[in-house]
C-alpha cells in the first residue's frame, strides 16, 4: 500500500485532533483532581460532587476523539481501504482539524482551573456548586464552538 | 401558579396562651414567623433582652441544644450496631402519638440507656489510651529482651554497680578498647541491637564510677533507666500482652453490650425529633416582643391559607388580635413556588441558580419546556433515554425522595422522554446499534439542517426572554418602556431575521430600519443633552452583537448531539471488530455494556451541563430578577422519625 502525501497530512491532522486536547484534558482533569483529594481528605461525603467538577475538562478529549474519529472515517481508514486523496486536499483536512486540536488543548487547561477554584466552592457551601458548574462551562463554550468548526469544514471537504 | 402570594400577619395575644398558639402555629406548618427583635431600635432590643423571661427562654434553649448533641451522640455511636433501615427505601418509622407519648413518660430510662452509651465510649476512650501506651512500652522493652536481671535489682550492689545502657554501634568496640588500656574493672554484655546501636548491661566496681561516666561521655553511652518497672523485660512483655489481649476482649464486651443497647437508638431518635421540634418553635419564641402580659407577632404565610391559620390559632383561644396585611414596597418577603406538576422537577434548576425576587416573575412555566427540548436534543439516542427514563423511574417507585432529590430524579425522567423523542427524530438507537429509519434526518448526514433548528431553537427562546421582559415591565406599569426598550428590538431583530428569507428581503430593509432607527431614538432618553441622547442611542445598538452571539452559542444543541451520536457509533465500531469466536461475543458485549454506560453518562453531565448553561446565561440575562429568600416556616421539621399526632 503507498501512500500519498496527502493521506499523510491528513492523518497528522487527525493525530493532533486526538492528541492535543487530550493532553489538554489530562491536564484539566489532573488540576481539578488535585484539588478535590484536598477537599476529600477533609470531608469525604463531598466525592459527588467534586467528581462532577473534575469530569468537565475531561469533555475537550472526548471532542477530539470526536474530530479524529471524523476524519479517518472520511479519510477511508476504518473501511480499510484509504480513500485517494491529494495534497492540496490533504492540508484542507489538516486545517480542518486545527480548530479543535489548539481550542481543545488549551480550553480543556483553563476549564480545568476554574473547575479546581470552584471546588472551593464545594468545599465552603456545596448548594451553589452549580454556579460553579456554571463558570466552567462558559469556557467550555469555546471547545464546542471549535468542534463545531471542525465538524462543518469536515463534511464541507469533498473528497 | 409561579410565585405564591404572600401576606404578613400580625398577632396580638396573651402571654399565658403563647405557647399553645406557637404550636398550632408550627402544626400548620405555613407560618414563617418574622424576628422582629433584630429590626427594631436598639432600646427597645435591650429592654427586649433583659427581661427575665427572655433569659429563661435562652437558658432552656441552651439545655435543650445540649440534650440534643448527647441525643445525636447517642445516635451515632449506636448506629453502626443497630439494624440499618435505609430511609431512601423504607421511608422514615411512623411515631403514634401513644408511642410518643410512652417514650416521654420513660424518658428517665432512655437518658439511663444515654449515659450508659456515654460510659462505654468513655470507657473505649480510656482503653484506647492504654493500649498505646502498652504498644509504646513493649516497643521500648523489645530491644532488652534478652536482660534477665528484673530491673529493680539494677543499680548498685556491695562491691558494683549494674546499669543500662545504649550506646552507638561502633563506640562499643572502642569503648571495651579503652576499659582494656586503662584496665578498669567492667565489662559490656550485649543484649540486643538494632540498625544504628547496641543495647547493654554495663558492669563495673564502684571504685571505678568517676572513670566510667566520663568514657560514657566520651563515646556518646546513654544510660537508660526504667523507673517504676518490676520484672524482666521479657516478664513485662508478657504481662503486657496479656493486658492487650484483655484490652481487646473488653472491646468485645463494649461491642456486645452496645448491641444490646441499639435497641434504645429509636427511642433517642424520637426524643432527638420531639426536642428539635421544641427547639425550633422556643427559637422562634426569641423573635417575637413581648410585655409582662401580652406578645406581639408578625409572620408570613401564603394569603390563601390565611383563613384556614386564622381558624386554627382561634382554635386555640378566642382572646387574640389577628390582622392580615398586604406586603409593603420595602419588605423582605420570602419566596414560595407553585408550579404544575410537570414543571414543578425543573424548579431545581432554577433553585440552583438563585430564587426568584419575590416581586418579580417565576421563571419555572418558560423555562421547563426549553429544557425539557434542549437537554433531549444533546443526549438524542432513543436507547439512552429509554435507559434513562426506566432508571429514574424505577427509584422514584422504589425510593421513598424528597425535596430537591425527588425533584432532581423526576427532571430526569422527563428529560429521558425528551430523549426518546429526539433519539426517534434523529435515528439514534444505541448510535447505530439498532438501525431505525429517522424520523427527519440524521444530524451526520445533514448538520446544516440541525444547526438551523438549533439557531431557530435559540431564536424562540431569545424572543421568549424578551417578551418577558416587556411583560414585566407592562406589569409595573412601564408600557413605553415595554414599548421602547424590547418593543423597538423585537422589530429590529425581526428585521434582520427576515434577511434570512430571500422572499422577505424587500421588506425586511424597512423593517430593520425602523427598529434601528427606532433605538437610535429612544435607547439615549435618560441622558439629558440632545448629543448624549443620540451617542447613547447609536451605542446601544451596539447589544446586537449580543444577540448573536446568544444565538450562536446555541450550536452546542447540534454538538453535543452530535458527540453522542458518533462516541456510541465509535463503540459499536469498536464491539463489531472483535466478534467472531465466543471469547469475540463475551468481549464485544463487555465493550458494548462499558462503552454505552460511559457514554450515557458523560453525555447526561454534558447535556445537564449545558441545558443548564442556556438558560443561566442566554435566558435568563434577558429578564430574570434572582435573589429571593426562600420561605422557610415553622413546622414540624424531623430528622429520623414522623411524628404526624404531635
Amino acid at each position: 500500500m503507498s501512500l500519498t502525501f496527502g493521506q499523510v497530512i491528513a492523518l497528522i491532522g487527525a493525530a493532533l485532533a486526538v492528541g492535543l486536547p487530550g493532553i489538554g484534558s489530562a491536564r484539566g482533569v489532573g488540576i481539578v483532581g488535585e484539588s478535590a483529594s484536598g477537599l476529600i481528605t477533609e470531608d469525604p461525603s463531598k466525592f459527588g460532587q467534586a467528581l462532577i467538577l473534575q469530569a468537565i475538562p475531561g469533555t475537550q478529549g472526548i471532542y477530539g476523539f470526536l474530530a479524529g474519529f471524523l476524519t479517518i472515517q472520511k479519510l477511508g481508514l476504518l473501511s480499510g481501504t484509504l480513500v485517494d486523496i491529494t495534497t492540496f486536499q490533504g492540508w484542507l483536512i489538516f486545517a480542518a482539524c486545527m480548530p479543535i486540536a489548539i481550542v481543545g488543548f488549551m480550553s480543556a487547561i483553563y476549564q480545568g482551573r476554574v473547575a479546581a477554584s470552584a471546588i472551593g466552592i464545594v468545599s465552603k457551601r456545596p448548594e451553589e456548586v452549580a454556579k460553579g458548574i456554571t463558570f466552567a462551562a462558559m469556557v467550555e463554550t469555546y471547545a464546542v464552538l471549535a468542534l463545531l468548526a471542525t465538524i462543518l469544514m469536515l463534511f464541507g471537504i469533498v473528497i | 401558579m409561579a410565585i405564591v402570594k404572600m401576606e404578613k400577619m400580625h398577632l396580638l395575644g396573651l402571654k399565658k396562651e403563647q405557647s399553645q398558639i406557637m404550636s398550632a402555629l408550627q402544626k400548620t406548618g405555613i407560618v414563617e414567623v418574622i424576628d422582629i427583635v433584630e429590626d427594631n431600635d436598639e432600646t427597645a432590643k435591650e429592654v427586649q433582652q433583659d427581661s427575665k423571661i427572655r433569659s429563661e427562654l435562652t437558658k432552656d434553649l441552651m439545655d435543650l441544644e445540649s440534650k440534643l448533641n448527647n441525643l445525636k451522640f447517642g445516635i451515632d455511636f449506636l448506629k453502626p450496631f443497630a439494624k440499618s433501615v435505609n430511609p431512601l427505601i423504607q421511608g422514615k418509622p411512623n411515631i403514634k402519638k401513644d408511642e410518643l407519648a410512652k417514650v416521654l413518660k420513660d424518658e428517665a430510662q432512655v437518658l439511663e440507656a444515654l449515659q450508659a452509651v456515654f460510659d462505654l465510649d468513655k470507657r473505649l476512650a480510656q482503653l484506647k489510651v492504654e493500649e498505646s501506651k502498652i504498644l509504646n512500652q513493649i516497643e521500648i522493652l523489645l530491644p532488652w529482651q534478652s536482660l534477665d536481671i528484673p530491673f529493680e535489682q539494677l543499680g548498685d550492689t556491695q562491691e558494683t554497680v549494674f546499669i543500662t545502657a545504649v550506646m552507638p554501634r561502633k563506640a562499643k568496640d572502642e569503648l571495651e578498647k579503652s576499659l582494656e588500656e586503662d584496665e578498669l574493672l567492667a565489662c559490656i554484655k550485649a543484649l540486643g541491637e538494632n540498625r544504628d546501636d547496641v543495647y547493654t548491661l554495663v558492669i563495673y566496681h564502684k571504685n571505678h564510677k568517676e572513670a566510667m561516666q566520663s568514657l560514657f561521655k566520651e563515646f556518646s553511652v546513654t544510660v537508660q533507666d526504667f523507673p517504676g518497672l518490676t520484672g524482666t523485660p521479657a516478664q513485662i512483655i508478657k504481662q503486657d500482652k496479656k493486658r492487650l489481649a484483655d484490652i481487646e476482649k473488653e472491646r468485645e464486651d463494649i461491642k456486645r453490650k452496645s448491641q444490646e443497647l441499639s435497641s434504645q437508638k429509636l427511642y433517642f431518635e424520637i426524643l432527638y425529633d420531639y426536642y428539635s421540634v421544641e427547639r425550633d418553635r422556643k427559637s422562634n419564641i426569641l423573635k417575637l416582643l413581648d410585655t409582662d402580659k401580652s406578645f406581639y407577632l408578625q409572620a408570613w404565610l401564603p394569603e390563601k391559607h390565611k383563613d384556614f391559620v386564622k381558624d386554627r390559632i382561634l382554635g386555640v383561644t378566642e382572646s387574640v388580635y389577628i390582622e392580615f396585611k398586604e406586603p409593603d414596597e420595602d419588605d423582605d418577603m420570602p419566596v414560595l413556588l407553585s408550579n404544575a406538576k410537570l414543571v414543578e422537577p425543573f424548579e431545581v434548576i432554577t433553585e440552583l441558580y438563585s430564587l426568584p425576587d419575590p416581586r418579580g416573575i417565576d421563571p419555572n412555566p418558560y423555562m421547563a419546556p426549553f429544557y425539557f427540548v434542549f437537554f433531549g436534543m444533546m443526549l438524542s439516542d432513543a436507547g439512552y433515554g429509554i435507559v434513562v427514563s426506566l432508571l429514574t423511574a424505577l427509584a422514584l417507585l422504589k425510593f421513598k425522595l424528597e425535596g430537591s432529590g425527588r425533584k432532581f430524579v423526576s427532571m430526569f425522567f422527563l428529560c429521558g422522554i425528551s430523549t426518546v423523542i429526539w433519539g426517534a427524530i434523529f435515528g439514534g438507537w444505541f448510535g447505530d446499534l439498532i438501525k431505525v429509519k429517522p424520523l427527519w434526518i440524521n444530524p451526520l448526514d445533514n448538520p446544516m439542517s440541525v444547526l438551523i433548528l438549533s439557531f431557530i431553537m435559540g431564536i424562540i427562546q431569545i424572543y421568549t426572554g424578551i417578551i418577558l421582559n416587556a411583560y414585566k415591565n407592562i406589569r409595573e406599569g412601564h408600557v413605553a418602556d415595554a414599548l421602547m426598550d424590547q418593543g423597538l428590538w423585537l422589530v429590529l431583530l425581526t428585521g434582520l431575521l427576515m434577511f434570512a428569507v430571500p422572499q422577505l428581503g424587500a421588506v425586511a430593509k424597512y423593517v430593520a430600519i425602523f427598529g434601528a432607527v427606532g433605538l437610535i431614538l429612544t435607547q439615549g432618553r435618560s441622558q439629558k443633552n440632545i448629543i448624549m441622547k443620540l451617542a447613547s442611542g447609536v451605542l446601544s445598538l451596539y447589544d446586537i452583537t449580543g444577540y448573536l452571539s446568544d444565538v450562536l452559542s446555541y450550536s452546542r444543541l447540534l454538538a453535543l448531539g452530535l458527540t453522542t451520536g458518533v462516541i456510541a457509533t465509535v463503540i459499536n465500531t469498536m464491539a463489531k471488530t472483535v466478534s467472531g469466536s465466543i471469547v469475540g461475543y463475551v468481549v464485544m458485549v463487555l465493550i458494548l455494556l462499558g462503552g454505552h454506560v460511559f457514554n450515557i453518562l458523560i453525555n447526561i453531565l454534558g447535556a445537564y451541563v449545558h441545558s443548564s448553561r442556556l438558560q443561566y446565561i442566554e435566558f435568563f440575562s434577558k429578564f430574570y430578577d434572582s435573589g429571593g429568600r426562600a420561605f422557610d416556616p415553622l413546622r414540624i421539621k424531623t430528622t429520623y422519625v414522623e411524628l404526624e399526632d404531635l
